[in-house]
């Protein structure tokens, strides 16, 4: 059962899928992308503006771990390069952080837009080829992947290629065009999780 | 010139954190409003079928980068206080190899597998799970890897400053890329609809 | 026109608009050139109140209590520097001041041997739109004066011994000593007397360097 265009436009993909969101009513369509994609430069804008920073994701896992290890293995933390910029002289708590604080904030806005377009509910997304279980640990794989990729470039897709794109930094244009590529060439490998 | 708020000490790091959660919010909520908290909408880049990522993503950048120019133009924003990663070609480009790799097969990327998690998806919790063993796993390996990890620093680097163009121009040349792309997407969309 | 526009959809619209944006774009200069704007009046104002000096034995304090909210910058050259410098300092010349990207939301005190080369750095900086500028009152001269190497008050009152004692504890704390009675004769032995920089165990380490905590990173 490969999706259709129509169906990969309604939000859960399936025209034949009578489940509700988790407070009984159906899901509304998604936004125009070319008007979400302006609601998101226009925040990317303000962060500019008020903060002079873009946005991010990935450092503020960085900053988690650094937390972590910092308090379970401090000197092992403190004596690693990576870690310990992230730890700093202690005069800050390590999840004090700007990014950490972002991400949260992403958390309730995700879950704000869901609540009012009824697009919550519990689920694993995944094509028909693929076991559920599967799916959760390529979902684990995938992850562990992009926090090695991210902090080798210095960033994920929103601090690089969305940040680092619109200010024109020239390797954050690297490592978006890179990611494209690396998603393109590998796709057709990983099709059967996906059709 | 008074912005970026921040840099010109319009408030300190306590608000910032505010700040920070505020932007979030915005952040988030058109994630999930594009439909980005859904890994089957995100891979469909990458099989063609769906070419919202790229419609999002480089709306978001040429609305942020106008925004930003213009401001910058009128004196309003110093872009000089913007901060920019450094540029370091070999390890973003290897990272954004991986970053792509992570993408498809995974599913999301750090920022969208939050909103996913906030809608209630099992995978994008199982990958927010996978992230920090993967930045431990970097972590523990920077010693090893720390030569490359700096191999090409050049510093911050910006494409008009690299191709030794005007800021403006390279700006217009954004926006016809865009624009260009955005009309091939619906060809391609159309070209490569799921059977 | 009316019609032809209108039967646009709106993403077409939303192209059009952006298409018109970015040909404008073209002639954007939006990097500055390094152009500074002053407003004289509010300089004088600033000069005449004086609000921009930072006192000698006020920085002292500062560093004493361990206080990471300023930057502290020396102007001179590196021989003077590695000479002798007050802790905490970074050594910036006036020429890389402008770019040096000095934090905006901190404060900033300058100084140099006497007063001049920190008064024309803040001017700079000022002219640059910087708003926490402050310049230590007399430079190192005075630093020498009050803090390393402070005159006590002779037959002192009750008070003034309260003072002596502060001062004689701020002068041992920074590697000097206080002097006592006769200033003059002792004048020629303080240059070399500078102490060296090890710094007393107390004293907080680079203001600039284990500050910087949190990588600004994505």
């Amino acid at each position: 059962m490969s999706p259709t265009a129509q169906t990969l436009n309604e939000p859960w993909g399936d025209g034949r899928d009578a489940t509700r969101a988790v407070d009984g009513a159906a899901p509304a369509p998604y936004m125009n992308p070319y008007l979400a994609g302006i609601g998101l430069g226009l925040v990317l804008l303000a962060a500019f503006v008020i903060m002079g920073r873009g946005l991010g994701a990935s450092g503020a896992v960085n900053a988690f771990v650094a937390w972590v290890v910092g308090s379970l293995a401090p000197a092992h933390a403190q004596s690693n390069a990576f870690l310990a910029e992230y730890l700093g002289d202690g005069t800050t708590h390590p999840l004090k952080a700007w990014l950490v604080f972002e991400v949260l904030g992403v958390f309730a806005g995700a879950l704000l837009s869901g609540l009012l377009a009824h697009r919550v509910r519990v689920s694993v997304e995944k094509g028909p080829r693929v076991s559920a279980g599967l799916r959760l640990a390529l979902a684990f794989t995938g992850g562990a992947t992009m926090a090695f990729g991210a902090a080798l470039a210095r960033g994920c897709t929103s601090g690089q290629a969305l940040t680092g794109g619109s200010m024109l930094n020239a390797g954050s244009w690297v490592t978006m065009l890179a990611i494209f590529g690396g998603a393109y060439a590998l796709a057709y490998f990983v099709k059967w999780q996906w059709r | 010139m008074n912005t970026p708020f921040y840099k010109y000490g319009a408030f300190g790091d306590e608000t910032s954190l505010v700040v920070a959660f505020v932007i979030g919010i915005g952040f988030g909520f058109f994630l999930e409003r594009a439909g980005f908290g859904s890994a089957r909408k995100l891979v469909s880049q990458f099989y063609l079928n769906d070419l919202a990522v790229f419609k999002v993503m480089f709306t978001a950048i040429v609305t942020a980068m106008l925004g930003a120019t213009y401001l910058a133009w009128m004196g309003v924003l110093d872009l000089s206080l913007v901060y920019l990663t450094p540029t370091v070609l070999w390890p973003q480009l290897v990272g954004g190899l991986v970053l792509g790799i992570g993408f498809v097969i995974g599913g999301y990327c750090p920022g969208t597998s939050v909103a996913s998690v906030a809608t209630g998806r099992l995978d994008g919790l199982a990958f927010v799970l996978g992230l920090p063993v993967g930045t431990l796993l970097f972590a523990e390996a920077f010693p090893w890897i720390r030569g490359f990890y700096e191999n090409g620093s050049v510093g911050v680097q910006t494409l008009p400053g690299v191709f030794d163009l005007p800021y403006g121009l390279v700006v217009f040349a954004v926006v016809l890329m865009a624009l260009g792309g955005f009309a091939g997407a619906s060809w391609i969309e159309k070209k490569f609809q799921p059977r | 026109m009316r019609h032809w526009m209108s039967s646009l959809t709106l993403n077409q619209k939303l192209a059009a608009l952006a298409f018109v944006l970015g040909v404008v774009a073209v002639f954007a200069k939006p990097t500055g050139g390094g152009a500074v704007t002053i407003d004289p009046n509010d300089l004088a104002r600033i000069v005449e109140t004086e609000v921009d000096h930072v006192d000698p034995l006020d920085l002292a304090d500062w560093i004493m209590a361990g206080r990471a909210d300023y930057r502290l910058v020396d102007l001179r050259d590196e021989k003077a520097f590695g000479e002798y410098h007050i802790p905490g300092a970074q050594r910036l010349l006036i020429t890389d001041l402008p770019d040096a990207g000095l934090p905006r939301n901190e404060k900033i005190v300058l100084y140099s041997d006497g007063g001049i080369h920190s008064a024309q750095a803040w001017f700079l900086l000022k002219a640059k739109g910087y708003t926490g500028v402050y310049m230590l009152l007399g430079g190192l001269d005075a630093w020498r004066d009050e803090v390393l190497f402070p005159t006590l008050a002779k037959n002192p009152t009750p008070y003034q011994q309260q003072r002596n004692e502060k001062l004689t504890a701020i002068a041992r704390h920074f590697g000097g000593q206080p002097r006592s009675g006769a200033a003059d004769t002792e004048a020629a032995p303080q240059i070399a007397a500078m102490p060296k920089l090890e710094l007393p165990a107390g004293v907080a380490a680079p203001a600039g360097a284990a500050k910087k905590k949190k990588k600004e990173g994505c």
